[in-house]
C-alpha cells in the first residue's frame, strides 16, 4: 500500500496541480463583464484604461463578433454586461432580438446620426473607411477608379484583390445592393467575378499582396495602411491609399459600436463605460492607436495623416439591419462570390 | 424486459446511458432550435437546391480525404511497425504531430507560401495532411498488437512481402484502419478552418455564414440535423463494415505475450518508401514550421513569455483534463460496445458519434445553451470547459478504448472472476491495465484535438483564460503573423509530450512481447 | 473437500441448445475427467460451472449449496471456483508473483501463500518473473497455483495440456496430478484427449451431444462403454459382426467371450474388442485369417495393419483389421497370420447402434 502509494506520488501531484483551479474555480460577480468581437490587440489597452476610469474590475471575453452575438442570444442570462462589436450587424442582431437597452439621449448626443442605431440600442464608437489600395508602380493616380464601374475596365483584369468571406466585403455588397438595386448589383457581381479578381483571406493579405505588387489594387478598410505605416515606417512602405468618395459603395463608412444589455444588474456601470468609450480620451485612443477614425467631432489623430471623415463623402447605408444582410449573403451566393 | 446488457452488468449499464445522454445533449439542442418557428420553417429551411449542394460538396470532400488519410495512415503505420525504414522510430512520433496543427493554422500556412491554392483540392490537401494522424495511430497500435505469426505463416506460402501486406496485414488492421478513417471522416464534416480559407463552399461554410450574417439559429440547426444525420449514416457504415472485418481482424489471443514481429526488408523500396516519409512530413509538418519560422523573423514579432507561458500552462492543463474526463467517459461505452454487444450499447455508441459532425460553434453554442441552463453556476469556469472538451471528443476516446479492450482477451476477464474479484474490481485491475494502449491513443488523441479547439474553447473558457489557440486566433485575427508564430510553435511542442509518451507505451509493451514466449 | 452434483443441466446460446438435461457427480476430493469430441459442449459444461454462462434449467450444487437452480446464478466471483484454463491465460501485466496473489485477499498475499503455491507447483523463486519470461509448461503451472492459491471448492481445467508439446505434456500432467492430491481439491479436467483423461483421472466422464453417456472408472470406461459411440471414442476399437448366445458371441474368428454385464445378451450385434485383444501368430495359407499390410512401430508397442483373406466380420476400416502388439513384433509384414481374440469383448445387439451406424455412415 505504502509503496503503490510512493511509486504513484508524481502522477498524483500531477492530477491534484491540474485539479486545483477546478476547486479554486471561482467567478467575480462584481465585475463588469464585457463581450468583446474586438481584439485585445486593438482595445485591450483601453479597456485597461476603463477599469481604472470606472473603478470597479472589468472582466473581458474575447471572441468573433459573430459569435459572441449568437452566444448572447443562446444564453438563459446574458453573462454579459456589454457588447462591444466590430461591426454593426452583430449589434442589430441583438437589437432584433431585445436584446439590448436603450442608450441615454445624453451620451447618444455626442456623435454624429449616422454614427448610432434609430431606436438607441447602440452607438458607434470608431468608424472605418472602405478604401482602394494601389501599387504606385503599376498605377499612376490619373487611372486610379473613381467609381464601381471603373473596377470593371479590362485593364484590371486578375489585378483587383479582395476578400470575400470578410464582413466588410459583404458590407461593401450591401451598400452595392442598395445604391443599384437587385438587378444591378447582380450585374456588377457577374461583371466583376468574369474580370477574376484575385481573393485573399483577409485585408492584412490584400495589403502586403499590392504592397508587394501581386495585384494592383485592393479593396480594404483604411486602417490597415496607417497599421502597417506605424509598424514598417512609411519609407518602407509602396502600397498607397485611394478614397473614392462620393456616393459610391467604395466610399462606404463602417463602423464599430458598443451597446448595454438588457437587463443587466450594472446597467449604470455599462452605461458609463459607454460614455467612457466616446469620451475623449477613449476617442484620441482610437485615432492614435487603431488608426480609426473617431466619432466624436474634434478628436484628430496626433499619430497617423488620417483625412478628416467630415471630409469624405459616403452613402447613406444602414448595415445593421438583419434582412438587408440576408439578402447579400443569397446573392453572393447566387453569383458565387461569397 | 431489460436488454441483455442491462441484465448482465448494470452498473456499466447506467453509465454508458448516462454519458450517451451528455453526448447527446448537444443534439437536443440541435432539435429544439431546428423547431424554433415549427416543423414548416424548419422544412423550408431544408428543402432549398443549396442545401443538397452542401451536402454534396461536404460528402465529396469527406470522402476523398478519408480514403487518402486511409492509404497514408496505414502506410506510414506499416512503414514504421513492420519495415526497416531507417530512423522508424523518430518517424513513428514526427508522424503524430501534425494532429496538433490547427486545420486553420495549416490552411493559412499553406496559402502563404502557396497563394493560389483554393477551393476542393486546397481543403482537401490541408485537411488529409492534418487528419491522416487518427489512422495512422489506431493502425500501428493494431499491428504492434497483431499476431505476426499469420503474416510469417503467408511467407513461408510463398507470397512475397507485398503480397503478405496485401492479404493479410492489411487485413489485420482493417477494423482499426476503419476505425481511423470515421474520426476522419467526422473531422472534416465538422471542419471550419480549412474550408472556410479555401473558400470551399461546404455544409460548415454554410452554418457558419448563417450564423455570421444572419444570426438566425434555426437555419443553422436545421444544417445541423442533416449533418448530424450524415454522421450517424457514416456511423452505421463503419460499423457494418466493421463487423465483417472483425472475423478477419485478429489481434493476439490466448497468453497475451506475442512475440516481436520480423522486420520486413524494403530493399529497393527503401529509398523510395523514405522519401514518400519525408515529403509526407515535409508537406504535414514542413511547410507548416517552415511558414511559422518566417511569421517569427516578420515585424509583429514579439513574444511575450508571460502570456505564452500561461496560455502554454492553461492549454496543458485544460486539455489534459479534458482527455482524462474524456477516456473516463469512454471507459463504460468502450466496455459496453466491446463486452455486451445488444441494441443498446449500439444505441450507447451510436449517441457517442452523432454530435462529432458539428461545427465548433454549433456544438459551442449547444454547450452555452445547455451550461447556462443546466449547471448556471459552472458556465463559463473551467469544469465546463473540460466537460466540453470530454462530449465534443468523446469519439475520439470511444474508438481506442473500444479497440483496446477488444483486443484484451475476454477470458482473463473470466479467470479474475473466479478468483473471487467483482465485475468491477476485474475491470481497474484486469480489463483496464490490458486495454492500457488503446485508453493511451485515446488520450492523446483528445489532448492533441482538444488543444486546438478553438470555437468552443472561446465561448467556454473561464473569463480571462486564454489557451494557445484562443491566442493564435487572437494574433491572426489581427494579421500580426509575427505574433502567432509563437503560440502555433508551442502548440506543436506541446502536442509532442502525448506523442512522445504514446511511443513509449507502445515501446514498452513491444518490449514485453519481445522476450519470446514458449 | 467440496462435492460437485449436477442435476438436468441445459444451458446454450440462442436458439442452439448446448447442454441437454445433463447430470454428474463429482466426490469430494476426486479429480473427474469430462471427455467427449470437440463440440459435445464440455466448454459450456466448465463455464456454466464456474458461472461463466448462464443455465437455462437445472442445478448445480457445491458442497450442498446450490450456485445454479431455480432461476438462480451466483456470480463467478462468489462460487470459489478456480479455474486453469487453455495456454494459462496468465494477466500479461502481472508478475508470476502477483497473478498467484490475485485471488488473495489483501491481507494475505504477504503472508507467504504465494511461495507455497510455487513451491507446490515446482516454481520456487519465480515469482518476480513475467508470464511472458515463462515457458509454456511453467505458464500453466502458474496457472493452476493461481487457481489454487485462494482454496477454491472446485478447480476446473480446460484443455489445460493442449498447448504443451508432448513430451513436456506428460511431465506437467504428472505435477498438476500431484499438486492437486495434495490440496485435496475437488477438480473437473476437460479434454478431448482420451489418454489425458484416462491416465489421469479418477473417474471419467464420457460426454456426447450435451450430455454424460457415461461415468466409471477409466478402467471401466475403457472396457465396458456403455454403448458402441462411447466405445469408438474412448481409444480405438475392433468391430466384429457376432452372433451372441447367453453370453458367448460366434465369429468368424471362432467363439468369443463377452465382459460380465453382457452375460445374458442374445442375438445378432456387434463385438468390441481392443486392437491389442487380437493377437496375431503366423500360419499356413489355409489357417490364415489376414495378411499383414503394414506394420507401424511406437518404440513402447507397434500397430499391425491387416488385410483379411476369409470373411473376418471385421466393421472398422472398410473389413481391415487393426491390431496392437506389445515389445516384440511377431510378424513381418506381407506374412499370413492367424488372429484370436484374447480375454471378453463388449456387445451390442443391432438395435442399438443403429443411430451410430447411420451417424457415422458405415466407417466403423
Amino acid at each position: 500500500m505504502n509503496r503503490f502509494f510512493f511509486r504513484r506520488l508524481p502522477s498524483i501531484g500531477l492530477a491534484v496541480a491540474l485539479l486545483f483551479p477546478l476547486l479554486a474555480a471561482c467567478g467575480n460577480s462584481d465585475a463588469l463583464v464585457i463581450y468583446s468581437g474586438r481584439q485585445q490587440a486593438l482595445v485591450g489597452d483601453l479597456l485597461g484604461k476603463l477599469e481604472k476610469e470606472l473603478g470597479m474590475d472589468v472582466e473581458v471575453r474575447y471572441g468573433g463578433s459573430a459569435e459572441m452575438a449568437a452566444q448572447l442570444l443562446e444564453e438563459k442570462e446574458p453573462e454579459a454586461d456589454l457588447f462591444y462589436s466590430q461591426d454593426s450587424g452583430a449589434l442589430g442582431a441583438l437589437t432584433e432580438a431585445g436584446k439590448l437597452a436603450t442608450l441615454p439621449r445624453d451620451d447618444l448626443d455626442i456623435v454624429d446620426k449616422r454614427f448610432q442605431a434609430d431606436d438607441g440600442s447602440w452607438v458607434a464608437t470608431s468608424a472605418r473607411a472602405r478604401v482602394v489600395a494601389y501599387d504606385p508602380k503599376q498605377v499612376s493616380e490619373q487611372d486610379l477608379p473613381s467609381d464601381l464601374d471603373d473596377l470593371l475596365d479590362e485593364k484590371w483584369r486578375g489585378k483587383v484583390g479582395y476578400a470575400p468571406s470578410n464582413g466588410s466585403w459583404q458590407a461593401f455588397v450591401t451598400a452595392v445592393r442598395q445604391l443599384k438595386g437587385e438587378d444591378g448589383a447582380r450585374d456588377w457581381l457577374v461583371k466583376f467575378k468574369q474580370n477574376n479578381p484575385q481573393a485573399y483571406e483577409n485585408n492584412v493579405l490584400i495589403r502586403d499582396a499590392v504592397d508587394k505588387g501581386e495585384v494592383a489594387l485592393g479593396l480594404i478598410n483604411h486602417y490597415y495602411y496607417h497599421r502597417k505605416i506605424a509598424e514598417e515606417g512609411a519609407e518602407n512602405v509602396n502600397v498607397k491609399l485611394h478614397y473614392v468618395g462620393g456616393n459610391d459603395p467604395l466610399a462606404l463608412i463602417n463602423v464599430a459600436g458598443v451597446g448595454v444589455i438588457k437587463g443587466s444588474d450594472k446597467a449604470e456601470a455599462a452605461q458609463r463605460a459607454v460614455r467612457y468609450l466616446l469620451s475623449e480620451s477613449a476617442q484620441q485612443y482610437f485615432a492614435d492607436e487603431t488608426a480609426e477614425y473617431p466619432v466624436r467631432e474634434g478628436v484628430t489623430s496626433t499619430k497617423h495623416d488620417l483625412p478628416k471623415l467630415s471630409g469624405i463623402e459616403s452613402p447613406d447605408i444602414d448595415l445593421s439591419s438583419l434582412s438587408s444582410l440576408k439578402e447579400t449573403l443569397a446573392l453572393l451566393q447566387e453569383v458565387g462570390l461569397s | 424486459m431489460l436488454p441483455e446488457a442491462a441484465r448482465s452488468a448494470p452498473a456499466i449499464t447506467i453509465a454508458g446511458v448516462v454519458v450517451a445522454i451528455a453526448a447527446a445533449g448537444p443534439l437536443g439542442y440541435l432539435i429544439v432550435r431546428a423547431l424554433d418557428g415549427g416543423v414548416a420553417v424548419a422544412l423550408q429551411h431544408l428543402w432549398r437546391d443549396r442545401t443538397l449542394e452542401l451536402l454534396l460538396r461536404s460528402a465529396g470532400l469527406t470522402a476523398a480525404v478519408t480514403l487518402v488519410c486511409i492509404i497514408l495512415g496505414v502506410l506510414a503505420a506499416w512503414l514504421v511497425v513492420r519495415s526497416d525504414l531507417p530512423g522508424r522510430r523518430v518517424f513513428g512520433v514526427l508522424f503524430m504531430l501534425p494532429l496538433a496543427i490547427p486545420s486553420y493554422v495549416g490552411g493559412f500556412t499553406w496559402i502563404s507560401e502557396w497563394p493560389g491554392l483554393a477551393g476542393f483540392w486546397g481543403a482537401f490537401l490541408v485537411l488529409t495532411l492534418v487528419t491522416y494522424p487518427y489512422v495512422y495511430l489506431p493502425v500501428a497500435a493494431a499491428l504492434r498488437a497483431s499476431d505476426p505469426a499469420l503474416e510469417e505463416v503467408s511467407r513461408s506460402l510463398g507470397k512475397g512481402s507485398l503480397r503478405t501486406f496485401l492479404l493479410v496485414s492489411l487485413r489485420q488492421v482493417r477494423p482499426a484502419a476503419l476505425a481511423g478513417g470515421l474520426l476522419v471522416a467526422l473531422y472534416v464534416l465538422s471542419d471550419f478552418g480549412a474550408v472556410s480559407l479555401m473558400r470551399y463552399d461546404a455544409f460548415t461554410l454554410g452554418i457558419y455564414t448563417s450564423y455570421r450574417a444572419s444570426f438566425d439559429r434555426t437555419p443553422a440547426a436545421v444544417l445541423g440535423c442533416v449533418l448530424v444525420l450524415l454522421a450517424v449514416a457514416i456511423t452505421v457504415g463503419e460499423r457494418r463494415a466493421r463487423g465483417k472485418a472483425a472475423a478477419f481482424g485478429l489481434t493476439r489471443v490466448g497468453s497475451g505475450a506475442a512475440r516481436e514481429a520480423m522486420t520486413v526488408p524494403l530493399r529497393r523500396m527503401r529509398p523510395i518508401a523514405l522519401l514518400g516519409s519525408a515529403a509526407l512530413l515535409l508537406a504535414a509538418l514542413g511547410v507548416p514550421v517552415f511558414s511559422l519560422l518566417r511569421w517569427l523573423t516578420g515585424a509583429s514579432a514579439a513574444i511575450d513569455v508571460p502570456v505564452l507561458l500561461s496560455a502554454t500552462w492553461s492549454t496543458v492543463e485544460v486539455s489534459a483534463l479534458g482527455a482524462l474526463l474524456a477516456v473516463l467517459f469512454a471507459l463504460p461505452v468502450g466496455v459496453l460496445i466491446a463486452r455486451h454487444p445488444s441494441r443498446l450499447s449500439r444505441g450507447v455508441e451510436l449517441a457517442s458519434y452523432a454530435g462529432h459532425a458539428l461545427p465548433g460553434i454549433t456544438a459551442g453554442l449547444a454547450l452555452v445553451f445547455l451550461g447556462s441552463r443546466v449547471f448556471p453556476g459552472l458556465y463559463q469556469e473551467l469544469p465546463m470547459l473540460v466537460f466540453a472538451y470530454a462530449v465534443l471528443f468523446l469519439p475520439l476516446a470511444v474508438a481506442a478504448v473500444r479497440n483496446g479492450i477488444a483486443a484484451a482477451p475476454a477470458r482473463l476477464e473470466e479467470v479474475s472472476r473466479s478468483l473471487g474479484k467483482g465485475r468491477f474490481e476485474t475491470r481497474l485491475r484486469v480489463t483496464f491495465p490490458l486495454a492500457s494502449p488503446g485508453i493511451a491513443v485515446g488520450a492523446a488523441l483528445v489532448f492533441l484535438t482538444a488543444a486546438k479547439e478553438l470555437p468552443a474553447t472561446l465561448m467556454l473558457r473561464p473569463t480571462g483564460t486564454s489557451t494557445l489557440a484562443t491566442e493564435l486566433w487572437q494574433a491572426t485575427d489581427v494579421g500580426a503573423f509575427g505574433a502567432a508564430a509563437p503560440y502555433a510553435a508551442v502548440l506543436i511542442v506541446v502536442a509532442a509530450i502525448p506523442a512522445v509518451v504514446l511511443g513509449n507505451v507502445f515501446r514498452k509493451s513491444s518490449d514485453a512481447g519481445s522476450g519470446g514466449g514458449r | 473437500m467440496t462435492e460437485l452434483i449436477v442435476t438436468g443441466l441445459a444451458a446454450g446460446y440462442r436458439d442452439t441448445p448446448v447442454l441437454r438435461e445433463l447430470d454428474l457427480r463429482v466426490a469430494a476430493g476426486e479429480l473427474a475427467a469430462v471427455l467427449g469430441p470437440s463440440g459435445c459442449g464440455k466448454t459450456t459444461l466448465l463455464r456454466v460451472l464456474a458461472g461463466f454462462h448462464q443455465a437455462s434449467k437445472g442445478q448445480v450444487l457445491l458442497g450442498g449449496a446450490a450456485v445454479v437452480g431455480d432461476g438462480m446464478h451466483v456470480p463467478p466471483e462468489q462460487r470459489r471456483v478456480g479455474v486453469v484454463p487453455q495456454e494459462g491465460a496468465l494477466f500479461p501485466h502481472l508478475s508470476v508473483g502477483a497473478n498467484v496473489a490475485f485471488g488473495l485477499p489483501r491481507k494475505r498475499r504477504g503472508s507467504g501463500r504465494v511461495d507455497e503455491m510455487l513451491e507446490l507447483v515446482g516454481l520456487r523463486g519465480y515469482a518476480k518473473r513475467m508470464p511472458h519470461e515463462l515457458s509454456g509448461g511453467q505458464q500453466q503451472r502458474v496457472a493452476l497455483a493461481r487457481a489454487l492459491a485462494p482454496e477454491p471448492q472446485v478447480v476446473l481445467l480446460d484443455e489445460p495440456f493442449s498447448a504443451l508439446d508432448a513430451g513436456l505434456r506428460a511431465e506437467v500432467r504428472a505435477d498438476v496430478r500431484d499438486a492437486l492430491h495434495a490440496t485435496g481439491a475437488t477438480a473437473v479436467l476437460v479434454t478431448h484427449d482420451q489418454e489425458e483423461a484416462l491416465g489421469m483421472a479418477d473417474t471419467v466422464a464420457v460426454m456426447r451431444d450435451g450430455a454424460i453417456a457415461q461415468v466409471g472408472t477409466a478402467q471401466q470406461v475403457y472396457t465396458e462403454p456403455a454403448d458402441l459411440a462411447v466405445a469408438l471414442f474412448v481409444g480405438e476399437a475392433v468391430l466384429f459382426e457376432v452372433d451372441a448366445v447367453d453370453g458367448v458371441a460366434s465369429s468368424a474368428l471362432g467363439q468369443l467371450s463377452l465382459v460380465t454385464v453382457d452375460d445374458a445378451a442374445s442375438g445378432v450385434g456387434v463385438a468390441v474388442a481392443r486392437p491389442e485383444q487380437l493377437h496375431l501368430t503366423a500360419a499356413p495359407d489355409d489357417a490364415a485369417h489376414a495378411v499383414v499390410r503394414d506394420v507401424v512401430f511406437h518404440g513402447h508397442d507397434a500397430t499391425v495393419m491387416l488385410a483379411p483373406l476369409v470373411a473376418t466380420g471385421a466393421l472398422s476400416d472398410g473389413g481391415r483389421l487393426r491390431a496392437r502388439v506389445q515389445g516384440h513384433v511377431p510378424v513381418r509384414k506381407g506374412e499370413r497370420v492367424r488372429i484370436d481374440v484374447d480375454g471378453p469383448v463388449r456387445f451390442f445387439p443391432h438395435a442399438t447402434t443403429e443411430r451410430v451406424a447411420g451417424t457415422r455412415s458405415g466407417a466403423y
